[in-house]
């Protein structure tokens, strides 16, 4: 038999095929068998659920990308509730704020910010009810309405003073599942400590006794300098979770994936807000045994230069802090094993006032947002002032 | 633009065929429903999978059968490539009709990509993914869901936690 002959066999068999209908795989949105021209099926229900893969795909990687400020970017976060099939195809589309610079999902707060360019926030402070709330910037302005991220609710207690920080701006209270950490004083407001309401690593080396959530991350340490209360506080902020390695070259910083599901029986529990006692707790999660060898990042704050034209100490803030303000810092990874001490260039964390009650923000990898705002609420409460 | 022949075959488009030059040959196009359409082969080219049939000489006299595609896609898709086809640079032009093109009922819409995937007419899955993807946005969960007859199969659980990702995502 000719080529020609065998193709119009092969072709002449495709044809009976399609004229005798194919049975296709249900899926609950087929409604009638496709025995008719595939088109006709669709008219009667949606078929969208049987879209191929590499087309859903496309579409939402579409979406994605239109959408990279908020408060448009929502639409991301809609599509991956549409769905199993879809929320697993938004997961593998969306990048961490390190790689992409943009927060997506709530879990983004808790992972480093962009290693190119800082993520620009701002701070409003409701002086009445001690609550602050943490915003993304949706435009290049120092404040605009902004995206809402997160909110810090200030309690006092006898010996101490504790933030509360939640997902939920109208939701700060002890209990709450929106709750992802706090920040807690000593008695004399000089040293804080930050605590994650969820492991900052991977769940492989912690057993689920420790799940609950009561987890140091870092500590937060305000000195007078050697001019006392003439100059500049010091800041000395040192970060459990984060190794030194994660600033070096190649190196990764660790990064949550996702929230415990609140089904979770140990998260029920809630230690977190237990513990009565105010008095700086040491470091009580167990170490992995690369915990302890690894050296943590410490950051410190920049040294403001005394301006003997201007009689005041500066910084440069590159615009986006406008108000002279004793809790204004910069703050830059140092690394103390070297001789020197050295600062590095990249200013990992700044935060200034740009108006009454409002303050702007800005952090970069390695920190997250929620360290970043805790580091912040500490400058709030710190005692140390500055003549 | 269709025209009925004598022997009840639809010639789409087309233009003229004074002249024997590439562009003007012609092929013939079978839908999965046995109608017939006479396109040109620069029309017909804008499909890779016909492009590479007829490239490889796989195409004969009677011309490509189609079996996953209906006739009334079939028709819009030859429309589609016809109209690209013949004035590629009126940018203008094409953005319009392009505009008008992908104004259909969501469901057409769906039996285009479907097509248009088969067909691997690369222009013109662009076009269909991105009004879809238009088609999304400002749009709630549950509007997505409605829109595109998606099944909500998440556990109660899941979805209380959806619920709560997207009460911050929309706060």
């Amino acid at each position: 038999m000719s080529f020609r002959g065998m193709l119009r066999e092969m072709k002449g068999e495709v044809g009976a095929i399609s004229r005798r209908g194919l049975l296709r795989p249900r899926t609950p949105s087929v409604r009638r068998v496709a025995a008719v021209a595939p088109e006709e099926a669709t008219r009667q229900g949606c078929c969208w659920a049987e879209l191929p893969p590499e087309l859903l795909r496309e579409v939402l990687a579409r979406v994605e990308e239109a959408e990279p400020r908020w408060p448009r970017r929502r639409d991301v976060v809609a599509c991956a509730g549409v769905c199993r099939t879809w929320r697993g195809v938004v997961k593998e589309i969306v990048r961490v704020p390190a790689e992409s610079g943009k927060l997506t999902f709530p879990i983004s707060v808790k992972q480093p910010g962009p290693r190119d360019a800082p993520m620009k926030c701002f701070i409003r402070r409701n002086r009445t009810t001690q609550t602050y709330y943490l915003y993304i910037g949706l435009t290049d302005a120092l404040t605009d309405d902004g995206k809402f991220l997160l909110a810090a609710r200030k309690g006092h207690r006898p010996t101490c003073t504790e933030y509360l920080i939640s997902l939920d701006r109208s939701d700060t209270s002890r209990g709450s599942h929106a709750c992802i950490g706090k920040l807690r004083s000593n008695f004399l407001r000089t040293k804080f400590t930050v605590y994650d309401a969820h492991p900052p690593h991977a769940a492989a080396g912690f057993s689920n006794r420790w799940s609950a959530g009561n987890y140091p991350v870092s500590h937060v340490h305000y000195e007078l300098n050697v001019l006392g209360s003439r100059g500049p506080r010091r800041m000395r902020c040192v970060m459990h979770s984060i190794p030194v390695s994660a600033i070096e070259q190649g190196g990764t910083a660790p990064t949550q994936t996702g929230f415990p599901s609140s089904n979770d029986n140990s998260s029920a529990s809630l230690p977190f807000f237990k513990s009565k006692s105010c008095r700086m707790d040491s470091f009580t999660a167990p170490l992995s045994i690369q915990d302890q060898e690894e050296s943590k990042l410490v950051l410190k704050n920049k040294s403001p230069r005394w301006h003997e034209h201007l009689q005041c100490w500066c910084l440069n803030f590159h615009g986006r802090v406008t108000v002279a303000s004793v809790k204004n810092f910069q703050l830059v990874a140092t690394d103390e094993s070297a001789p020197t001490n050295q600062e590095h260039d990249n200013t990992t964390l700044q935060f200034g006032k740009i108006g009454k009650d409002l303050f702007t923000m800005d952090y970069r990898y390695p920190l997250s947002a929620f360290q970043a705002f805790a580091i912040c609420l500490s400058s709030f409460d710190t005692k140390l002032a500055c003549e | 633009m269709a025209a009925t022949t004598a022997d009840g075959s639809k010639v789409v488009g087309g233009g003229e065929k004074s002249n024997v030059d590439e562009e003007s040959k012609m092929i013939t196009l079978f839908s999965s429903d046995g109608e017939r359409f006479e396109v040109t082969q620069e029309a017909a080219a804008m499909s890779q999978t016909i492009h590479h049939m007829m490239e490889d000489g796989c195409v004969d006299d009677e011309g490509v059968h189609l079996p996953n595609v209906g006739s009334s896609i079939l028709a819009m898709v030859i429309e589609y490539c016809n109209r690209h086809v013949a004035s590629p640079d009126e940018k203008e032009d094409i953005r319009s009709f392009d505009a008008g093109f992908v104004n259909v009922e969501h469901h057409t819409l769906f039996d285009i990509i479907r097509a248009a995937n088969y067909l691997d007419v690369k222009e013109l899955m662009d076009l269909c993914c991105q009004t879809v993807a238009d088609s999304i946005k400002s749009k709630s969960v549950e509007e997505i869901r409605e829109l595109f007859g998606i099944v909500n199969d998440f556990t109660p659980e899941e979805e209380a936690e959806i619920r709560k990702e997207n009460q911050w995502a929309f706060e």
